[in-house]
């Protein structure tokens, strides 16, 4: 695992808080002093490889941010490693922390009464870029991200989009390998979202740098990243590839919209079909029937599906597979119910 | 070498903001001036002393500079801290590869000279109006100024590596500070008269021998002589503790913020 830019190996941090006069939420007790534990990530395992976007995607209070400032230094492991670029973060952070570029929550990175151009300038400046290199990465990056026509207007009178487009080329102006990006489209309207992650899927494919996004938003995760990790309560409960996360999850569910109550036990009885549901619209039931993933068995069951509903007199109105998206995978994780067989 | 590309940037963001918001600048010297001119009426010569009012004068806005530059050069570690903090910037500094500590001398050394130009013109300017005299030692001066800049980031240091962890000794911090105003302003041999215990702390506070120094210098015009006076001495030691441990105690906290993963964070 030696190429991996980004690893983390058994990351571990266990955050407190310390309470006074407050009521304990577990017991009701109240205490004078309390000092309680928060596991904020619990023995995180994964590595990125250059030219690969890597998505930790998770609900609020999962541990995401945590995870990413172990990674850029600002957060110290209570636990397991961390390496950028095969640099252990603890033992070298300085140096750690001229290859990776960090955009944290919040666009707030920039300084206000300077505009983007200065602002690179000093940053740029802080990370040993200096001369006709800084002055030519500039005008790269402001170009690059669309931001060139801002470029001598002060900060303070640039959009949430614009300041977030200026904090992504401030955390590129060293050209460093491992970007880190934490939640960077929130809070930004459709045409900005868009165009921040087109950029970022074109920096990392063209220049090969890796990227580790974090993002509580599925659409956001499934367009841009390559391989997800879904964290909950500071566990990655899984690590895949986005097209293998969406395969496992896509079961063979078939929608068969109807005009009546069908006989459910019959079309149980079909070979093939694991189990049916019905649900209840307006304009009559639909029946979802879930299929064998045998493509054999399955195709069976469709001649079979569709015969006993005939068989029925029913007037079946539209049939279509029900469309697996990474929102339902996330939920069925997240609520804990099934773990993919696949994982491990 | 780390700190000098940081001086670098420092000093280049120092002066576009200080061309962007000069009017501001301009009109703070201006205030300044005017706010201390009346301090000096109402404490100098309100008192109602006749012999050497005009000493008197200079002494005492003398005093004040220097207590108001301490007041700046520390409160860069503690407010000014907490404002980037606010901003976010100071995330974005922590993961300078240069490291904060670095990143702090730099800033508070852009930040000590500028203030530095615009306090000497202010204590000009109250030198003038009360035809009062100060002497001009560049060298001395300038040695003086840098030991007092030292001995005082060290103290920032110190309190800023406290507002790391502690976000609400910002408070404190600005007590500290107005202290540190209340003690330059009267500081002078006068103290030799008083307890030795109390003359201990007072001492071991690092804007006191700084002060007595400068007004040495720049008020009687010592000049070198100023190396035969105790102060001078407790100066370079309290600057060589203060800086050892103001930067220990900052290191050590910002490792501390880091555990408690507060650091950068408002
Ligand atoms: N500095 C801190 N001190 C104590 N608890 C923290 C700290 N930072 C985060 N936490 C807790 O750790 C958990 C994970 O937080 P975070 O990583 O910010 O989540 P996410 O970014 O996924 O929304 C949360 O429960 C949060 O309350
Ligand atoms: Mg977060």
């Amino acid at each position: 695992m030696s190429t991996d830019l980004v690893q983390l190996d058994r990351a571990d941090k266990l955050f407190h808080t310390r309470h006074f006069f407050s009521v304990d939420p577990k017991t009701g007790k109240r205490h004078f002093y309390q000092k309680r534990p928060i596991h904020a990530v619990r023995e995180m395992e994964f590595g990125v490889r250059a030219g690969e976007i890597f998505g930790l995607l998770g609900p609020n209070g999962a541990g995401k941010t945590t995870t990413v400032k172990m990674i850029c230094g600002l957060v110290r492991p209570s636990g397991g490693h961390v390496y950028v670029d095969g640099l252990h973060v603890e033992k070298k952070r300085l140096q750690v922390l001229r290859r990776v570029g960090v955009v944290l929550e919040g666009t707030r990175t920039c300084i206000w009464p300077l505009t983007p151009r200065e602002n690179l300038a000093y940053f740029g400046n802080l990370k040993d870029v200096r001369g006709k290199v800084l002055r030519q990465r500039t005008d790269y990056l402001l170009d690059f991200i669309g931001l060139s026509e801002k470029r001598d207007v002060q900060v303070r009178q640039l959009s949430q989009g614009q300041k977030q487009k200026l904090a992504i080329c401030i955390a590129l102006i060293a050209d460093p390998p491992v970007i880190v990006l934490d939640e960077p489209t929130t809070g930004l309207d459709v045409q900005s979202s868009r165009a921040i992650k087109d950029k970022v899927v074109e920096m990392t494919r063209e220049q090969g740098k890796c990227a580790v996004v974090t993002t509580h938003d599925m659409n956001v995760a499934q367009e841009l990243c390559d391989r997800i990790g879904i964290v909950k309560d500071g566990e990655l409960i899984t690590c895949e590839p986005t097209e293998k996360l969406l395969d496992i999850f896509s079961e063979q569910v078939y929608e068969l919209r109807l005009d009546r109550h069908p006989d459910t036990r019959l079309l149980e009885a079909v070979p093939g079909v694991v189990s049916t549901e019905l649900e209840d619209a307006d304009d009559g039931p639909t029946c979802l029937v879930k299929l064998d993933p045998d493509p054999e068995l399955r195709s069976q069951a469709i001649y079979g599906t569709v015969q006993t509903l005939q068989q029925q007199q029913l007037l079946l109105r539209s049939i279509q597979q029900r469309q697996q998206n990474l929102e339902s995978v996330f939920l069925q994780l997240t609520n804990g119910h099934s773990r993919p067989g696949a994982t491990e | 070498m780390g700190f000098f590309l940081v001086l670098k940037a420092e000093i280049v963001r120092g002066l576009i903001i200080m061309r962007r918001y000069w009017f501001a600048s301009l009109t703070g010297i201006f205030i300044g001036y005017g706010m201390l001119l009346m301090l000096i009426q109402a404490l100098v010569y309100g008192s109602g002393q006749i012999e050497d009012m005009a000493e008197q004068a200079v002494d005492g806005g003398l005093g004040f500079i220097i207590g108001i530059f301490a007041f700046g050069i520390v409160g860069l570690f503690t407010q000014g801290l907490q404002g980037m903090a606010r901003t976010g910037e100071l995330e974005q500094v922590c993961m300078s590869p240069h490291g904060l500590v670095t990143n702090f001398m730099a800033r508070s050394l852009v930040a000590a000279v500028s203030s530095i130009f615009s306090l000497s013109i202010i204590i000009a300017l109250i030198a003038w109006s009360v035809e009062g005299t100060l002497y001009f030692a560049p060298l001395p001066t300038i040695v003086l100024l840098a030991l007092t800049y030292l001995n005082l980031i060290g103290f920032g240091f110190m309190v800023g590596g406290l507002v790391l962890i502690f976000k609400q000794t910002g408070q404190i911090a600005m007590i500290i500070r107005l202290a540190m105003i209340g003690l330059a302003f009267p500081a002078q041999e006068s103290l030799e008269g008083w307890p030795i215990s109390l003359r201990v702390i007072v001492h071991a506070l690092p804007v006191t021998n700084a002060s007595i120094c400068l007004k040495k210098v720049l008020i009687d015009g010592a000049g070198w002589a100023v190396l035969e006076n105790y102060a001078f001495y407790f100066l370079i030691l309290s600057c060589l503790v203060w800086t050892t441990l103001g930067i220990a105690c900052f290191r050590y906290m910002e490792n501390w913020s880091r555990d408690k993963g507060t650091l950068g964070a408002y």
